[in-house]
């Protein structure tokens, strides 16, 4: 089971069997399966507006939990995702409203934001030597606080139109331009984790610390990179987000950017990344977004019980979760 | 008299790997029993079935003529079991004595009464010798303390059947000594003992009869040790007469390629000299916890030099990281520790093996073609015939022996000068075994220096050149092996004991 | 060792020794610090977050962590508002209510937890959803106004600057601290933390003390959230939404070591004080209110590398 993602190649028993086993072939059947059956159930679901409007905020989804992927990977985690995003953000809004910087600065000036503030959680996991989660539990309250002071809480309302339209374009049907962007990021990330130095470095860093270490890999860049790259991987995020919502919002992502962690967590775990470290999986991240996107919007356009939502994923974070645990225990068994 | 305890047909699986096929053991109060056979044999999970920590896959266990099935290890310490693991089963933070009445905190009116349980704990600790505050957090403990420690909480619980895993491994031979009175004592109580250790001359000195397990299975089924001598139970233990593994010819040449004056870590290493020349394999030997591992650690950059100085090649170096050791010096670290140090278990054999030559290989923007990688490693794949079905194999469904190859397989890959191998034939079958040996000699003979550690005393006689000899984090001797077992095994033995003895 | 170095190395002598001097710098900057309201004030603020703390520090002392702390303390102050305002049970029962909504929030996070063996920190990531979610589903966001005049007056009534609150809070304060040095199966929980498989060997029910272990911490959640209901005077649903950092701050500043194993309640309660006094003085000298989030965070950092310094094992 781990092969596939471990090597990017069939296990032993074959290509065939191995898709059909796998985590992503489960989940692109389940979402299928979920979009037919909403289509069927209520027309407004398959409109071409609803379409649009699904796409575009599985485009953020999938980023974000691109952002907690990579952090995953090394076996770690990091809460602050979503005020590295909101922070990341707030940086673009006042590059182009007050600093009237070209968008391309503001973009590569707020990216680069995220990615500071996300090497900074890197490099103090790595100094103190302490889980990630303690680290990023204080950086989120810490770069949250900090935004909220030096904005007083104010919003970035008149961003240029050229930065906003990017979010509306559509596309082939009827789907958000946002959509292919976050796909080609995907590609990258294969790339990187898969073909790269520095990602066989990290996957092994993951998986295994001391053995790692013990072989010359460089283990503490390798944190360090990860937490830079989720905190870009934020800032990209709450980038597209704040193209669709048209301002630099302060409370995009909710108290302390809290809001994103489900969503964040959702995509990656439900993909099949382990939170253990030294797997991942970057088509089943997006199709655990996907899954994710497309049954709170279903939800939603049958308007049962929108307050609801919330407790459903839940529900299916837990299930997925244990059935991937009870998947891997049946597996070794069959191994005797 | 009915048996204590008596297995049957014991059998037990884990994924890639059958520990225990069809294994018997009978054990009779009053009666010390020793448990033997080579790393790997299935000692330790037979342990776990008696103490319940596994359950077998099949056969029956009998305690007092009665069928148990232990669903944990508390309803084995229910019955009467206890026992002292291998492995360390102490809580670090605990004081002393609450550590050793950890099965029966000692209450009153429903808090537990912590003027019993220093009492109780000195009560137990008393004829071990060990006289210490019970108050003392564990982990301000040495490592011979803690087994002590071990020790008194398994006879804290009164057991009638004690079973005892290696508990000479890190204590002096005084305390040793102390012990084996006490356990005899016991003996003469009625109380059954279980004796697993390495040291055959331990056993003959205590012990009544033997079990003998090898790759899972009886190699005798407890039997009287009287009348059985030490080569026979070798010969029992390794299938064969005690074989040695073909000898290349070559010898040492010119200045040590590595050297440590007068060196000191902050893992507690003080005075440390050591010198290995190309072709040469130097031997480190010592009790477990004599800092034999942690010195290598400190050699490659995985822990600081605080005093003294490493010379690469004549000349003084710091080496603050693995990273720095594997591509400017090319010093190589085969770790004792397979399963967490050496492999990375859930990644593929390809992986493991060229995670020491990925720098070497990737091209412009760190690009690393699966090709590349693959033409990298298949060359010492061949050479040290892992058995695997393909190079994208998981390490981890690979056994032991080609696990341990795939770890070995890496450092050769990496054309190190100087390769520390670390315990390297431990839980791993005979045929790999004398295969690493005469690998060793051969990696020496093209030129390598090679340090090795191990505890095997005919492994480390068999292959070294000289042994230095290492207690308590200090090199206290150095000898010319001259391959005789007896000599060599007494000149070293009286080299550990005489610092034991002298604080 | 001198007396000086052995307070020195206990998790709560250097944080007595700055909480006195940060409260008489306050005292001396701001004399309206020591008025009778305003310690009122910080009292209770202090009986709500200690609770918190407590119910954050032993999963901590079994080496697991809780998201759903909040959660459940929300789910319970909604259940036991709900219960007197739409139903009109009597206070007692409406307690008991909260209470095993707390018992069986905290019996679900341990069940799960044990039985799958994944990590508590998704299992409780899932859980906070699904408790967070039932609340939003049955409340629809909108508080429960109709709460009973003696609640309203309990979480009102006060001794001079003693809050009523802290009569229940203090109590359970002291319970938890013989709980965790005394009790058995206190011991057993920081044994299980230490280290597992020793606990194990020795007898110890590893799925008992975990499932306990979550059990009092939904349990110490609930009772936060129910006094929430009561100083708030009403059933708010975003009760318990803004606990999760402190719940960990206050145990890590007080010396908890977050793999397990060590927590100290002394230690937890000195580290909700300097929180309460860093809140405060935020309020009292005019400062942005959000800059407590910042310097929370920073603290967490100070705490956890302190701690490495102190003990770098």
């Amino acid at each position: 089971m781990s092969m596939k993602v471990v090597d990017g190649r069939a296990g032993p028993r074959g290509p065939t069997l191995a898709l059909l086993a796998s985590s992503e072939a489960g989940l692109l059947l389940i979402t299928v399966g979920f979009v037919i059956l909403f289509s069927y159930l209520t027309p407004g679901f398959s409109s071409p507006f609803n379409t649009y409007a699904l796409t575009r905020v599985l485009a953020i989804d999938v980023v974000i939990g691109f952002s907690m992927m990579v952090v995953l990977v090394t076996g770690g985690l990091n809460l602050a995702v979503g005020a590295i995003g909101v922070c990341a953000v707030m940086v673009g809004g006042w590059a182009m409203e007050v600093a009237g910087l070209p968008i391309l600065v503001a973009v590569v000036l707020a990216l680069a934001s995220g990615a500071a503030l996300g090497a900074l959680n890197g490099i103090l996991t790595v100094a103190m030597r302490v889980h990630s989660f303690v680290v990023t539990l204080a950086t989120m309250s810490l770069f949250f606080g900090a935004m909220i002071v030096m904005t007083k809480a104010q919003a970035f309302n008149a961003l240029p139109a050229a930065f906003v339209s990017l979010a509306k374009l559509k596309t082939y049907f009827f789907a958000s331009s946002m959509l292919y962007i976050s796909i080609g990021i995907g590609v990258l990330l294969w790339w990187l984790f898969h073909h790269t130095l520095i990602g066989r470095q990290i996957l092994a860093a993951g998986a295994n610390t001391s053995a790692a270490r013990l072989s010359g890999v460089p283990v503490e860049r390798t944190i360090v990179v990860c937490h830079a790259l989720s905190g870009a991987l934020a800032a990209f995020a709450g980038l597209m987000l704040t193209a669709r919502n048209g301002a630099a919002l302060p409370s995009m992502a909710g108290q302390l950017g809290m809001d994103w962690l489900l969503p964040a967590f959702l995509a990656p775990v439900l993909g099949g990344t382990l939170l253990t470290g030294g797997t991942l999986s970057v088509a089943g991240t997006f199709l655990g977004a996907a899954m994710v996107t497309v049954l709170s919007n279903g939800l939603l356009q049958l308007e049962l019980g929108e307050f609801w939502v919330q407790a459903f994923l839940g529900i299916i974070l837990l299930v997925a979760v244990a059935l991937d645990r009870l998947r891997a225990h049946l597996m070794a068994k069959r191994r005797i | 008299m009915t048996e204590k305890l008596v297995i049957t047909g014991a059998s037990k699986a884990f994924p890639g790997v059958q520990a225990l096929d069809d294994v018997s053991l009978a054990l009779a109060p009053g009666c010390i029993h020793a448990l033997l056979g080579e790393n790997g044999a299935g000692k330790s999970t037979l342990i776990k079935i008696i103490t319940g920590v596994h359950r077998p896959d099949a056969g029956t266990v009998l305690l007092d003529g009665e069928p148990v099935q232990f669903a944990s290890p508390r309803e084995a310490i229910a019955r009467g079991i206890s026992a002292v693991h291998q492995e360390r089963n102490l809580i670090p933070r605990f004081s002393v004595g609450e550590n050793i009445v950890l099965e029966n905190l000692p209450r009153r009116r429903g808090l537990v009464d912590y003027g019993e349980v220093r009492e109780t704990a000195r009560r137990f600790m008393a004829p071990l010798g060990l006289e210490i505050d019970p108050d003392t957090p564990v982990r301000n403990l040495s490592v011979a303390r803690m087994q002590l420690v071990e020790i008194a909480k398994a006879l804290s619980l009164d057991a009638r059947l004690l079973v005892l895993d290696e508990p000479t491994a890190s204590i002096t031979p005084y305390e040793t000594e102390t012990l084996f009175r006490l356990l005899r004592e016991l003996r003469d109580k009625g109380v059954a003992i279980l004796f697993v250790s390495h040291k055959l001359d331990e056993v003959f000195e205590l012990c009544d009869s033997v079990t003998v397990l090898r790759d899972g299975r009886n190699a005798c089924a407890s039997r009287p040790l009287e009348g059985l001598d030490r080569a026979d139970v070798v010969r029992l233990m390794i299938g064969r007469e005690e074989q040695t593994a073909r000898r290349t010819e070559r010898t040492a040449t010119g200045e040590p390629v590595l050297a440590l004056r007068n060196v000191g870590t902050e893992l507690g290493h003080r005075n440390v000299d050591l010198e290995v020349r190309a072709g040469e394999i130097v031997g480190l030997y010592g009790l477990v916890g004599a800092g034999r591992t942690e010195l290598a650690k400190a050699i490659i950059g995985a822990a600081k030099v605080t005093s003294g100085e490493v010379q690469v090649d004549g000349k003084a170096v710091t080496i603050d990281s693995v990273a720095t050791a594997l591509s400017r010096h090319r010093i190589g670290y085969v770790s004792e520790d397979r399963k967490h140090e050496g492999l990375i278990l859930m990644h593929s054999v390809r992986r493991n093996v060229a995670v020491t030559v990925w720098g070497r290989i990737a091209r412009a923007l760190g690009w690393l073609p699966n090709r590349a990688e693959r033409d990298a490693v298949t060359p010492y794949i061949d050479r040290l015939q892992v058995r695997t079905p393909s190079l994208a194999q998981p390490v981890s469904l690979l056994s032991g022996g080609n696990q341990q190859k795939v770890s070995v397989a890496k450092w050769i890959a990496a054309e190190v000068r100087v390769l520390i191998i670390d315990e390297p034939t431990v839980g791993i079958d005979i045929q790999t075994k004398v295969y690493l040996h005469e690998l060793i000699h051969e990696l020496a003979a093209a030129g390598t220096a090679v340090i090795l550690i191990s505890s095997d005393m005919p492994e480390m006689i068999s292959l070294a050149d000289r042994i230095a000899v290492m207690s308590e984090f200090e090199v206290v001797g150095e000898i010319d092996n001259d391959h005789d077992a007896t000599r060599m095994g007494e000149a070293i033995m009286a080299r550990i004991h005489k610092v034991e003895g002298a604080t | 060792m001198s007396t000086t170095m052995q307070l020195l190395r206990t998790d709560w002598f250097g944080l007595l020794v700055a909480f006195l001097l940060g409260a008489i710098m306050l005292g001396v900057a701001q004399p309206s610090f020591l008025s009778t309201y305003n310690i009122y004030v910080i009292l209770t603020a202090f009986a709500l977050s200690v609770l918190v703390a407590l119910s954050q520090m032993v999963i901590v002392a079994i080496g697991q962590l809780n998201l759903s702390v909040g959660a459940i303390g929300g789910l319970a102050a909604i259940t036991f508002a709900g219960a007197m305002d739409l139903w009109n049970v009597p206070i007692p029962v409406a307690i008991l209510i909260g209470l095993m909504v707390g018992v069986a929030g905290g019996a679900l996070n341990g069940v799960v937890t044990h039985v799958t063996g994944l990590n508590a920190f998704v299992v409780t990531l899932a859980t906070l959803s699904i408790f967070k979610g039932t609340n939003i589903g049955i409340t629809e966001a909108q508080p429960f106004y109709d709460i009973p005049e003696a609640v309203k007056t309990f979480g009102n009534a006060r001794f001079g600057f003693f809050p009523y609150l802290l009569f229940v809070s203090g109590a359970i304060l002291v319970a938890v601290w013989v709980f965790m040095r005394r009790a058995v199966l206190g011991r057993q929980l920081l044994a299980v933390g230490g280290n597992r498989n020793a606990a194990e060997l020795s007898g110890i029910s590893i799925g008992r003390v975990v499932v306990a272990a979550h059990v009092l911490s939904g349990t110490l959640a609930a009772v936060a959230g129910m006094l929430a209901v009561a100083r708030l005077q009403l059933g708010q649903p975003t009760i318990g939404d803004d606990w999760l950092i402190i719940s960990f701050a206050a145990p890590v500043i007080g010396g908890a070591v977050l793999a397990g194993g060590h927590v100290s309640v002394g230690g937890t309660l000195l580290g909700v004080a300097i929180i309460m006094l860093i809140n405060n003085a935020l309020v009292l000298l005019n400062v942005n209110p959000y800059a407590v989030q910042l310097l929370l965070g920073a603290l967490i950092l100070a705490a956890v590398a302190l701690s490495r310094f102190r003990d770098p094992a």
